[in-house]
């Protein structure tokens, strides 16, 4: 998380302080003292180099892995509603069918409702933050299916309260779990950005270590005007590697920085588009469904499915998703207005056949088209961000440990470029 | 089922309890009947048609020009507004897909008078709160769901003749010894279940403070609440409890009528040939046993057919 890196921030001008009052009291009144407390600065300060990379190293590489965790929590998320969804879809085109469902789409809403169920399991662990809501989803599901189960008990006996059984379902869907997974998602999301945030802002941490080197150069300069030397090497070099060590980190860092923010207006970006659109979709595909189920009444619901397509064609568009997606959303949006065009020309009969047929070119085979590539591109540009961010972390913390050995060699070359003067006086 | 404005629900209790006094006398043919039609500002109206006889008065079939039945057959289909989830009366056969039922098969009916053989009507599923602005559009050519024929429902709409006599009842758990809603009342903390918006849930709050009433979206959505144990009891029409009895054997429909519920088949108050053309079918149909067929097929459970309601004609179109 991002408040890790105040702490981090906080040491080395803790550190350097209090020593430096220290160090005032008394002795500074003969050049040996003046010099020695120059030499606790000095290594200090360029200890405090060392440090200061280490740290900007290691919050940068947990911001890395925290924007990664939760991108896959957020993705994970959207997994589950879109499972949920394409299970109410799938149970209300069967039931549209009439009769017993055909096993296929049996299947596909059993494989929905264990994937739903499987994730909010395996959400509900990866982040405690999120059991809360991930456990009030998980109670409605288990009401959505209990319904569901009811509506073909009903359905099966030929009893028209399953039709009433289903709706419920599909409310309690769209009270009790969806809205919570919402929720999550925007939670989840507000942290990835406070993550991708603090990657970076991180190297500017280093900037601290420019105030280290001239603490550096200071001393050298005093030094110089003290002793009327005019290079004290072990200064000169403890410098040179402190600087050395702040440009390489700062390099490594801003690079990650700059990788990573590549990636949250790239792939995550395309991630988080697509997958509200195939959200988006799979609700609308339930909502024409219910158009013909409602039959001749189902105004409302054709309202629906306009706003959320056009939603969903909105996110496509964005320039970082694939381009061939909105165009496969668009076929299957044409197809659903035969299903309309049928319909409101009262041939409702026709409507549901062409709407519950799995021929190739009907509208379920586009729809399945359009999700099959969707799903595709969703798992690919969720790795790619996966890849981006996992693949930084480990050159930041490697890159904080060398600037930290780096650090500590400034300390002892500054030290012993002191001790040369210091024995001069004895 | 019969289904108030919410604006005109107190005048119409208010109107109701006004026309229950001065008819209490009166030998009614329905001693009982619901007379929730007045509105306020229609209260002038009410000399014009009184509920207890004047609301089943309809258009007598005459063999004159009928341009609307001529247009329909044009057209090539009958447009329809029905109920797909009313057991019995008119709901979709989950087996089949088809819709079918008592109603129905009066629409059928007509149809197959109109083109003469027997091709699909086009339905429009609709809720009880549509059938009058479904009418009033001319979205359907007829409405016929468990409708009610009333005064207030006459000044927008027409009506066929009657051709159902419901009635209200009410529904509880098998093992329950409740005979009406004052026993439910008497039980004490009881809930009862009846459809939004419409007169039966307003009775049931004003008339039986003793129950908690409970409204659900549509009658089906009640036996829902009912199988789940979150009501105790349902109020309704007959017909539609007796299609709720047969999709649960834990429910029974107890006790006497209180209502009485003259079913019409609604039609555009400006086509008035065409509700002719219709009372035309229905009095054929009761009069050759098609009625009383369809009658046993479906609403067997309420007893055996009775001889079917007398068509009351004599109502003249307002210029």
């Amino acid at each position: 998380m991002t408040q890790t890196i105040a702490p981090y921030a906080a040491p080395p001008t803790t550190a350097t302080a209090p020593v430096h009052r220290t160090g005032l009291r008394g002795a500074l009144s003969r050049t040996p003292g003046r010099l020695r407390v120059a030499g606790v600065v000095s290594v200090l300060a360029a200890a405090a180099v060392g440090v200061i990379g280490l740290n900007a190293g290691l919050a940068q590489s947990q911001a890395l892995s925290d924007a990664d965790a939760d991108t896959r929590q957020l993705v994970g998320i959207q997994d589950v509603r879109n499972d949920l969804v394409v299970a109410d879809a799938t149970a209300t085109n069967a039931f549209l069918v009439g009769g017993l469902e055909p096993p296929e789409q049996r299947a596909r809403y059993d494989e929905a409702v264990a994937a739903a169920a499987n994730g909010l399991a395996q959400l509900a662990g990866s982040n405690a933050a999120d059991a809360e809501l991930l456990g009030q989803a998980t109670a409605g599901l288990t009401t959505y299916t209990g319904l569901v189960e009811q509506a073909r008990a009903n359905n099966r006996q030929g009893f028209p309260v399953g039709a009433a059984y289903l709706d419920q379902a599909s409310s309690v869907l769209r009270t009790d779990v969806l809205p919570q997974l919402d929720e999550l998602v925007q939670a989840n999301s507000d942290r990835v950005d406070a993550s991708f945030d603090s990657v970076a802002s991180v190297p500017w941490l280093l900037a601290l270590g420019i105030l280290a080197l001239a603490v550096l150069v200071v001393i050298q300069v005093w030094l110089a005007k003290r002793t009327h030397r005019r290079l004290n090497a072990g200064l000169f070099w403890s410098t040179v590697l402190a600087l050395v060590a702040t440009v390489a980190g700062a390099f490594v860092l801003g690079s990650a920085a700059a990788e990573a923010g590549d990636a949250r207006s790239g792939p995550y970006d395309a991630t988080v588009s697509v997958s509200q659109a195939y959200s988006l979709a799979n609700d609308a595909k339930s909502q024409e469904s219910f158009t013909l189920i409602k039959r001749g009444s189902g105004a409302v619901y054709e309202e629906q499915f306009v706003l959320k397509t056009d939603e969903a064609r909105e996110l496509l568009q964005r320039p970082t998703v694939d381009t061939a997606l909105v165009g496969l959303l668009d076929d299957w949006v044409a197809s659903h207005q035969e299903i309309r065009a049928l319909d409101d020309g009262g041939r409702w009969d026709e409507a549901v056949a062409l709407a519950i047929s799995e021929e190739p070119g009907a509208p379920n085979d586009l729809f399945q088209t359009f999700s099959t590539a969707a799903s595709s591109s969703l798992e690919a540009s969720a790795e790619q961000t996966h890849d981006a961010l996992a693949g930084s972390g480990g050159s930041s913390v490697l890159v904080g440990w060398l600037m930290l050995v780096a650090g500590v060699l400034a300390a002892v070359l500054s030290w012993r470029g002191i001790s040369k003067r210091v024995e001069e006086y004895r | 089922m019969t289904t108030t404005r919410p604006r005109t629900a107190l005048g119409a209790v208010i109107a109701s309890l006004a026309l229950l006094a001065g008819c209490a006398g009166a030998p009614a043919a329905a001693p009982e009947t619901r007379q929730e039609a007045a509105a306020p500002a229609a209260l002038p109206a009410a000399t014009v048609c009184d509920d207890s006889f004047e609301s089943t008065m309809s258009y007598a079939p005459d063999g004159g020009p009928t341009p609307n039945v001529d247009a329909i057959r044009a057209r090539g289909a009958l447009l329809v507004g029905v109920s797909a989830d009313t057991l019995l009366m008119g709901s979709r056969n989950p087996l089949s897909g088809q819709i079918e039922g008592f109603d129905i098969d009066m629409l059928q009916a007509v149809s197959a008078a109109i083109f003469g053989d027997a091709r699909p009507l086009q339905f429009r599923v609709i809720t009880s709160a549509q059938r009058l602005e479904v009418l009033e559009n001319h979205e359907v050519d007829l409405v016929a769901r468990t409708f009610t024929m009333n005064c207030e429902r006459w000044e927008t709409i027409a009506f066929s003749a009657e051709y159902l006599t419901a009635g209200q009842k009410v529904l509880v758990t098998r093992d329950s010894d409740a005979q009406s809603i004052e026993d439910l009342e008497a039980l004490g903390e009881q809930r009862v279940c009846a459809p939004e918006g419409t007169t039966t849930l307003e009775r049931l709050q004003e008339t039986y403070p003793g129950v908690e009433a409970v409204p659900a979206p549509t009658h089906t959505g009640c036996l829902v609440l009912f199988q789940q144990g979150k009501v105790d009891a349902i109020t309704g029409d007959d017909t539609i409890l007796a299609g709720f009895v047969a999709q649960d054997p834990y429910a029974k429909v107890v006790g006497d009528a209180f209502s009485a519920e003259p079913y019409g088949i609604g039609v555009a108050a400006d086509q008035v040939d065409l509700a002719r053309f219709v009372n035309g079918v229905l009095d054929a149909a009761k009069a050759d046993g098609t009625w009383a067929a369809s009658y046993d097929r479906w609403l067997e459970a309420l007893g055996p057919a009775p001889v079917p309601p007398v068509s009351v004609y004599g109502r003249v179109p307002s210029p």
